[in-house]
C-alpha cells in the first residue's frame, strides 16, 4: 500500500538492506532479526492505536445502527438514526448554526492572518520579542480564553463600556439572540490567528526577494504588492489554512459554545459538534449521537472535495 | 530590499499596535487578577490596578486546590511520556528496520489523522467506560496518549533523514536495534523531541473535553475542567478577579513550556503546513 496523502520518504529498502549486523549480510537470519524487531518496537503503539483509534472508528460508524443508552443492550435499528437526521428541526437549526460560524469566522481569519504574517515577517531588530504577543493567544485553553471574553463581554464589561464611550448602548452579548454568535466567532478569530499567522509566515520564507525587488523598480506600491504577488504566491497555504480553519470553525467551535453560552440563547450557538455532544451525554441517546457525528464528517468531506474542485477551477483559468 | 527609516518607524508601530491589540484580552487577564471586583469592570479601563490585591491568587488557588494542579501535570506528562514510549520505537521502525511491511504501516495510521478528534469523542468515551476507567487517570492518560500517529510520523520524518552509514557501523559492530536507537538515533533526535514534547505538552495540558467526560470528579478532575463553570456563570461564589487570577494560574506552565521552547514549538507548528 503506498501513501498517497503524504508526499514523504518512504524508508528505501534497498539502500538498507545492506547494514546487517554480526550476522553474515543478508542472510535469512539478519532479515528474521530485523522483520522480530520491527515487530516488537511497533507492537505497543499499534495496538494502542487498534484500540484508541481505530475500535472507536469503526465502533462509532456500527453505533449508527442501533439504540442505546449505554447501559442496556443495544438494539439494532438499521436506517432510523440516519433518516431520523432529516426530519429533526434542532439537527437543521445547529446545521445553519454551523454553516454561520464558518461563513462568519473563516475569511476574515484568513485574511487578517495574512495582513498580519506579511506585517511581522520582517528582520527589523527586537520583532522576535514582540512576535510572542501574536503567538499568545494560542496557548489559552478553551477555559481560560472563554474566562477572559466572558469578562470582557458581561452587561458592564469592558466592550460595553467602550461602545458606550462613543454613544452606542451594547446588547448582553452572550444572552442576546442575535450577537451572541458573532460575539462567539470574533473570540475564536482571536484564537485562531496564532497557527495562521505562523503557517502563513512559514510559506512566506518560502517566496523569493526578487520579485519584490522587480515590482518595487516598476513602482508598484506595497499595499498593491502584497495583493498581487505576496498573495498568489502563497496560495498553497492558503488552501492548507482554509481547510484547517473550516474544520476548526465546524468542529472545534463546539469547545468555547459549551463553556460560554450551552448552545444557547436558544440554541444560537449550537453547533453540530455540540448538538452530537449534548445528545450523547445529556440524552445518552448514542445511536443518534453517532449519526450526528457520522454526518459531520460527511460534511467536512464534502466541503474539504468541494475546496479542492475550486482550487483545480482556478487552475485551468489562469 | 531597503527600507527608509520613516517606513522602519511606520512598520514598528503598525506591529507594536497590532500585537497590543491582540495580547489586549490576555494582558486584560493578568492585570484583571490583581484588580478588586470593582476595578475590573472600571471605565475607562485602569492598565494597572491602584493596589495590586495578591489575596485573588491565595483564593484562586484554595479554589482550583493543589490536587487539581497537580492532577493537570500528571494528566499532560503522562500523555507526553507515554506518547514517547509508544512512538518513539515505532517511529524508528518503520524509519530504519527494513521490513516488509512499513509501508502498509505507514498508510494506516496516516489516514485516520484526518478525522477531527470530537467526532470519534462518543465511541472513544464509549471504550473507555467500557474498561471501567471513569474518573482515573488511566482513563484520563491512556486513551490520549494512544492518538500518536503525529507523533510517529514526526519521529519517522526525522530519524529518515539520519545518515544510514552511522547506524550501519553501529549494526556491523554488534549493536542491537534497540541499542541503535537508545545511543544512536535519540541522541541525535534532541530538536525532534524538544519539538514534539513542547506541541504535546501544550496540547494535554489545554484539554478541556476530554477529562471533563472522564473525570469530572473533584479528585481527578484537571485545571480547565475546574475552570471552565466559572466562565459559564455557574459559579457565582467566586469573583470575576479571583477567576482571572484562576486562569493566569492555568496559563502560567504552558506560557513558560512556551517561552523556553517557542524556537521547537514553532518549527513543529509550522511543519504542518509543509506537504
Amino acid at each position: 500500500m503506498s501513501t498517497p496523502i503524504l508526499d514523504m520518504p518512504l524508508p528505501r529498502q534497498g539502500e538498507e538492506k545492506k547494514p546487517v549486523p554480526a550476522e553474515r549480510p543478508g542472510s535469512r537470519r539478519a532479515k528474521r532479526v530485523d522483520a522480530l524487531t520491527a515487530a516488537a518496537f511497533l507492537t505497543p503503539g499499534l495496538l494502542a492505536f487498534a484500540a484508541f483509534v481505530i475500535l472507536p472508528a469503526v465502533g462509532g460508524l456500527v453505533l449508527t445502527f442501533f439504540e442505546w443508552d449505554l447501559f442496556g443492550t443495544p438494539q439494532w435499528v438499521g436506517l432510523d438514526n440516519i433518516t431520523r437526521l432529516f426530519g429533526d428541526e434542532d439537527m437543521w437549526q445547529a446545521l445553519w448554526v454551523t454553516a454561520l460560524f464558518v461563513l462568519m469566522g473563516v475569511v476574515p481569519t484568513i485574511l487578517i492572518g495574512f495582513v498580519l504574517a506579511v506585517l511581522i515577517n520582517t528582520k527589523l531588530p527586537g520583532i522576535a520579542a514582540i512576535r510572542v504577543f501574536f503567538f499568545a493567544p494560542m496557548i489559552a485553553s478553551a477555559a481560560v480564553a472563554s474566562l477572559i471574553w466572558v469578562n470582557l463581554y458581561s452587561q458592564r464589561g469592558l466592550i460595553n463600556q467602550a461602545l458606550s464611550w462613543i454613544g452606542i448602548d451594547g446588547p448582553i452579548w452572550l444572552s442576546d439572540l442575535t450577537w451572541a454568535r458573532p460575539a462567539l466567532v470574533i473570540m475564536m478569530i482571536w484564537g485562531g490567528l496564532p497557527i495562521v499567522i505562523i503557517l502563513y509566515m512559514a510559506g512566506l520564507q518560502r517566496v523569493s526577494d526578487d520579485i519584490y525587488a522587480a515590482a518595487s523598480l516598476d513602482g508598484a506600491s506595497k499595499w498593491r504588492q502584497i495583493w498581487s504577488m505576496t498573495w498568489p504566491n502563497v496560495w498553497g497555504t492558503t488552501i492548507l489554512i482554509a481547510v484547517l480553519q473550516v474544520v476548526g470553525f465546524v468542529s472545534g467551535s463546539f469547545e468555547v459554545a459549551l463553556i460560554m453560552t450551552d448552545g444557547g440563547p436558544l440554541g444560537s450557538t449550537q453547533s453540530i459538534a455540540l448538538y452530537s455532544y449534548k445528545v450523547a451525554f445529556s440524552e445518552r441517546d448514542i445511536g443518534y449521537a453517532s449519526a450526528l457525528s457520522l454526518f459531520q464528517l460527511v460534511l467536512m468531506i464534502v466541503i474539504v472535495i468541494l475546496v479542492r474542485m475550486i482550487v483545480r477551477f482556478r487552475k485551468e483559468r489562469s | 530590499m531597503r527600507t527608509s527609516p520613516l517606513h522602519a518607524a511606520m512598520r514598528y508601530v503598525a506591529i507594536v499596535l497590532a500585537g497590543f491589540i491582540m495580547a489586549a484580552p490576555l494582558l486584560f487577564m493578568v492585570s484583571g487578577s490583581l484588580k478588586s471586583a470593582a476595578e475590573v469592570a472600571a471605565f475607562p479601563p485602569k492598565l494597572l490596578p491602584e493596589t495590586p490585591i495578591w489575596q485573588n491568587f491565595v483564593d484562586a488557588w484554595n479554589f482550583l486546590t493543589p490536587q487539581v494542579i497537580g492532577n493537570t501535570f500528571i494528566f499532560s506528562l503522562g500523555i507526553v511520556g507515554l506518547q514517547l514510549l509508544l512512538s518513539l520505537p515505532a517511529a524508528f521502525a518503520l524509519a530504519k528496520i527494513p521490513f516488509k511491511w512499513s509501508a502498509a504501516v505507514l498508510g494506516t495510521l496516516i489516514v485516520p489523522m484526518f478525522i477531527p478528534g470530537n467526532l470519534t469523542l462518543i465511541p472513544l468515551f464509549i471504550v473507555t467506560f467500557q474498561l471501567g476507567w471513569l474518573n482515573t487517570y488511566a482513563g484520563l492518560i491512556i486513551p490520549m496518549a494512544a492518538q500518536c500517529a503525529f507523533a510517529i510520523l514526526l519521529f519517522r520524518q526525522f530519524f529518515a533523514t539520519m545518515p544510514a552509514g552511522l547506524i550501519e557501523a553501529a549494526r556491523i559492530d554488534g549493536a542491537s536495534w534497540g541499542r541503535v536507537l537508545t545511543s544512536i538515533a535519540l541522541p541525535l533526535a534532541k530538536p525532534a523531541l524538544a519539538t514534539f514534547c513542547s506541541i504535546s505538552f501544550l496540547t494535554a495540558w489545554n484539554m478541556y473535553i476530554w477529562p471533563q467526560v472522564i473525570a469530572p470528579n473533584p479528585v481527578n478532575r484537571v485545571i480547565n475542567v475546574a475552570l471552565a463553570p466559572l466562565a459559564g456563570g455557574e459559579n457565582s461564589v467566586i469573583s470575576p478577579a479571583v477567576g482571572l487570577a484562576g486562569a493566569v494560574i492555568a496559563m502560567l506552565p504552558v506560557l513558560i513550556v512556551f517561552i523556553v521552547f517557542q524556537k521547537w514549538y514553532l518549527k513543529g507548528i509550522a511543519g504542518t503546513g509543509l506537504e
